[in-house]
């Protein structure tokens, strides 16, 4: 037990500043990606002549494993375009992209999945297509992608751990500091794969349970 | 900006190293199978103890498939490699090491082992009960109504879905290249300290897991719904 005093417990302050950054990379990375998803869908589906460039997108996006992106991102974009200019803003942006090109294939289930006669309805009564996506498609698309959503999102925390490959100092990065300095992993590595597994656990039952609370709530069909 | 887009453009590093970087990838594909084939088998025990009528072993079933379903791919490799052979040397008193090959499968293998459990169980659950009762009535073993009735159906069920899981399965193997077995990743990161130059190299490596995932998904997709086509009608 004193190794896990030693070694874990008392090293809760680095453990825990490691845990801030993971827990801001995943959210800044889930926002963007919701945000880059949608449009993304939104031009595959509505915007004819630049169809091609989104699915090639969305393709290239899911179809890249996410330390590729990630080092893609990290060493190859700020000679392209000059931007990221910090690990912690490579490490967001390759996890926001690698969702979004999920996102966006969610979110295009979640449209066509609405009957079409909703839409007409809507414009037969003189409603703008801006509108009818406000106020018909998007509430619906929202609560009948929940899930997936919620399941992305913990896809994005699992993949946070790789940001510390780039030194960016997540909560992986502090635990493996704390083995280079003391070359004990096994308690560190336990306790860190432990908070993990239960960050992503409580993630996904309560984001399950909150999505299933909404969609019992404004009717619409458990899947 | 032109200058870098010129680098980028510039193949011939790649083309230069055609031969370790190949081997690389054989070694993604490598990894990949065995991997797989211990998430397959892994993942059908969980998933027959998940439905056993023992509770305790219902109990361990869920356990193993809560756990490897929430664990971050990275750290149970860093974890397998790192603190499995000490846990396993102080049992045995001696020291223990592991291959990082064996590390990698291990780890990769029992995390996807845990999505598996829960394909597996969806479509063994899709069988009706009528079936396994009817085998029953005929005297047939336990093991086999597993093997001629229930696997069969479940297979063809749970395909397109395993589909999925097999290319995040053949994604997560690019991060075994952090304990240094020396997949394709690995080998672009040991060219990229040679040469210093990152731009080809990185942006040649995303175009390469590129390519190959996505002609194995859609062949493999493509594959699998003629061959349910066929069984299904």
């Amino acid at each position: 037990m004193g190794n896990w005093q030693r070694l874990v417990w008392n090293q809760r302050d680095a453990l825990f500043s490691g845990l801030v950054i993971t827990v801001e990379i995943c959210v800044i990375a889930f926002a963007c990606a919701i945000v880059v998803g949608l449009l993304l869908c939104l031009v595959r589906m509505y915007v004819r002549p630049l169809r091609f460039v989104a699915i090639g997108l969305i393709e290239f996006f899911r179809a890249t494993p996410i330390l590729v992106q990630l080092l893609w991102v990290t060493y190859v974009w700020p000679a392209l375009f000059g931007w990221p200019d910090t690990f912690f803003t490579a490490a967001w942006v390759a996890l926001a992209l690698q969702s979004s090109g999920y996102l966006a294939e969610t979110f295009r289930g979640g449209i066509e999945a609405i009957p079409r006669g909703q839409r007409e309805a809507a414009y037969s009564v003189g409603m703008p297509p801006l509108l009818v996506f406000r106020r018909i498609v998007l509430p619906q698309v929202s609560l009948s992608t929940a899930p997936s959503l919620v399941n992305q999102f913990t896809v994005i925390v699992k993949s946070s751990t790789l940001v510390s490959v780039i030194t960016v100092q997540d909560l992986m990065f502090q635990s493996q500091k704390i083995v280079n300095i003391w070359y004990e992993p096994i308690e560190i590595l336990t306790a860190t794969a432990a908070i993990y597994i239960a960050i992503v656990f409580l993630v996904s039952t309560a984001g399950k349970a909150l999505a299933d609370r909404l969609r019992y709530r404004y009717g619409i069909a458990l899947a | 900006m032109s200058e870098s887009l010129q680098q980028i453009l510039d193949v011939s590093v790649f083309w230069e190293y055609r031969t370790v970087l190949l081997r690389g990838l054989a070694v993604n594909f490598y990894v990949f199978a065995c991997a797989a084939a211990l998430a397959l088998s892994l993942g059908l025990g969980a998933a027959l103890l998940r439905i056993s009528r023992q509770r305790l072993l219902r109990w361990a079933g869920t356990l193993h498939v809560e756990i490897f379903r929430n664990a971050p791919d990275y750290i149970m490799v860093v974890w397998v490699h790192f603190v499995l052979p000490l846990l396993i040397g102080t049992l045995l008193h001696t020291r223990f090491e592991l291959n990082p090959f064996v590390s990698a499968i291990i780890a990769l293998g029992f995390v996807y082992s845990g999505y598996f459990a829960e394909t597996f169980r969806a479509g063994i659950e899709a069988v009706p009960g009528g079936q396994i009762e009817a085998g029953r009535s005929c005297g047939m073993s336990e093991r086999l109504i597993l093997w001629r009735i229930v696997l069969p159906q479940v297979v063809r069920r749970m395909l397109p879905e395993s589909i999925n899981q097999f290319i995040s399965l053949f994604k997560a193997t690019t991060i075994v290249s952090l304990i240094a077995v020396p997949d394709l990743m690995y080998q672009v990161s040991m060219i990229i300290q040679q040469e210093m130059r990152p731009l080809p190299l990185y942006t040649g490596a995303a175009l390469v897991y590129f390519a190959v995932i996505l002609v194995a998904s859609y062949a493999l997709r493509a594959a699998s719904e003629r061959w349910r086509n066929k069984i299904f009608t």
